[in-house]
């Protein structure tokens, strides 16, 4: 594991035996890591091992049961309010407001971060443009694509300009053109000094990032610079990130029981009433 | 670009933010009642469904039944059910703001919401503010009708019909949320339209009177006790014993009680409303 504490810069992110248990199944377990300033970190793991519920902890929505985490130096528990001010969260699913406009979901979220209007007006304009949606800026956002939805939700993450960015799986559900789009955004802005935490299963996806951390079954397998882990774990030339990712978490499919997230999405997809 | 570097200091960033409140934000409510307001005006089922439902209980319901009952002291059946109807479209606009939460808090803006520094004291307050908003106009869609069942009402009923209104819709907005923040999921609007719409409305006196019918030939009816226990366990009861005190001047519990009540349970959903969505943020 690698350890911070001699760096010249204290961590972004710092989990210290981070735990959070449902009932009797640690989703997470013991989990320790730091995240550097500026640092493009990735999360990588297959289905069910952890990562949404590192990230839900991380962005203060679930406590943990054992363990410490702090955000930007604040304690994601204690001071939930200061880590919730710094942050900027993008969300598997589009969090967005089907039946609003663009426009309309940007001030919503200026508003929710306390922006003031006259900071706020130039900057949703200036949103709506870095994210090629000027355009659109009107139009309900239930008729996007998902990479409109994507693109929306990034610049929105970003308008209060947040020290940490949070992507949940950010390309979940998108065509390559939208997800090259994407990940060619998250380059530009940690060129502009922002941190990322990225959750992922996508292997590609992982080899953009500075570093990664290999978890599953709530345990941290792993972490390094992606060529590192390659030569440690690979072992072998011209090893890729996916031959250590499948060392280090087996072979076996993870099938998963439906959570109700997933029915209830099933119903929406259905054409179920009141899901829009 | 619209990224600061990392190094911005705390003070920077507060002279582009306001100063949080910690339990009412005014922009924060006025933001969630808009939302609530835009949502609204572009769903036009809702419109159809406060029309039809109108059309449908009114009318065809009023004067089929009135046909047979000509006469609930002194007043037509469809001018009996007018009141009646107004709650019902209110009840029903109610609970399909507040069910629309489950939706939301799963794969919505509700989960962007929970994650902000925006306090959830505000954001419910606006939510429910909001919803109440849509549940009077959806009771007013009734109150347009009301010439056809043969009432006049003056500007000043239409102004306590709507205070009333808004106070029913704060109640059940509150109860509603309540309700839905303890769904994990939900398989539409038909278990909540049978299992707590209909039952709320046909115990709430909406649609026949709660101490007897005077008909035609004077006679008086009792309803049987347990009917009338159930009504006066029915929060709705009230409101909607005011609100046709206010439409057709005719009322059956004391005056007092109804105004004290409708006034009272709307405040306590609500905070019930507060602590259940302040459970969301961290679980």
């Amino acid at each position: 594991m690698s350890s911070g504490a001699g760096d010249a810069f204290a961590a972004v992110i710092e989990c210290r035996g981070l735990t959070r248990r449902f009932g009797d199944r640690a989703a997470v377990n013991d989990v320790s890591f730091e995240v550097r300033p500026g640092e493009l970190f990735g999360l990588l793991g297959p289905n069910g091992a952890g990562k949404t519920t590192t990230h839900r902890v991380l962005t203060t929505t679930l406590e943990p049961t054992a363990g410490t985490a702090k955000v930007a130096g604040f304690d994601v528990v204690r001071d939930a309010r200061r880590v919730r001010d710094l942050i900027g969260v993008v969300f598997q699913e589009p969090a967005l407001d089907d039946r609003l406009t663009a426009r309309e979901n940007l001030h919503l979220h200026a508003v929710l971060y306390g922006l003031r209007p006259r900071i706020a007006g130039p900057r949703i304009q200036e949103a709506l443009e870095w994210a090629g949606l000027s355009e659109h800026a009107g139009r309900p956002v239930r008729t996007f694509s998902g990479g409109m939805k994507r693109r929306l939700e990034l610049a929105r993450a970003l308008l209060h300009e947040p020290r940490v960015l949070f992507l949940d799986e950010p390309t979940a559900g998108l065509d390559p053109q939208a997800r090259r789009r994407l990940w060619d955004q998250i380059s530009t802005l940690r060129r502009g000094g922002l941190t990322a935490f990225v959750t992922t299963h996508n292997m590609q996806e992982a080899e953009a990032c500075d570093r990664v951390a290999i978890i599953d079954d709530g345990r941290l397998l792993a972490i390094g610079a992606p060529a590192a882990l390659k030569t440690r774990i690979g072992g072998r030339d011209r090893a890729t990130l996916e031959d250590v990712f499948l060392d280090l978490t087996g072979r076996a499919l993870r099938d998963d029981e439906a959570t109700p997230r997933e029915r209830l999405l099933g119903f929406g997809r259905r054409g179920g009433e009141l899901t829009r | 670009m619209i990224v600061s570097p990392p190094v911005a200091s705390p003070d920077l960033v507060l002279d582009v933010r306001r100063r949080p409140a910690q339990l009412l934000d005014v922009p924060v409510v006025a933001a969630m009642w808009r939302r609530e307001l835009l949502r609204y005006c572009r769903d036009r089922s809702q419109w159809f469904g406060g029309v039809s439902r109108a059309i449908l209980w009114l009318i065809i319901l009023g004067y089929g039944i009135g046909a047979s009952y000509t006469n609930i002291e002194g007043y037509t059946y469809t001018q009996f059910i007018l009141p009646g109807v107004a709650a019902l479209n209110i009840i029903f606009a109610s609970m399909q703001s507040a069910i629309a939460l489950v939706w939301d808090r799963e794969v919505g803006l509700m989960r962007e919401i929970l994650v902000s520094p925006a306090p959830m004291p505000s954001v419910t307050l606006g939510k429910v503010l909001g919803g109440a908003t849509v549940a009077v106009s959806q009771g007013t869609i009734v109150l347009l009708f009301a010439p056809l069942a043969g009432v006049a009402l003056s500007p000043l009923q239409v102004l306590q019909a709507w205070a009333v209104m808004f106070a029913m819709g704060i109640l059940l907005v509150s109860i509603g949320t309540v309700i839905a923040s303890r769904m994990a999921t939900f398989e539409g609007f038909g278990a909540i339209s049978n299992g707590i719409v209909l039952p709320m409305y046909f115990l709430s006196g909406a649609v026949f009177p709660i101490r007897g019918i005077v008909g035609l030939g004077g006679f008086l009816v009792e309803l049987p006790p347990w009917l009338k226990a159930l009504m006066f366990i029915n929060p709705v009861t009230y409101p909607v014993d005011l609100l046709r005190g206010a439409l057709l001047s005719f009322q059956q519990l004391p005056p007092g009680l109804d105004l004290a009540l409708a006034a009272a349970l709307p405040l306590a959903a609500l905070a019930a409303a507060v602590v259940a969505m302040n459970r969301l943020v961290v679980r």
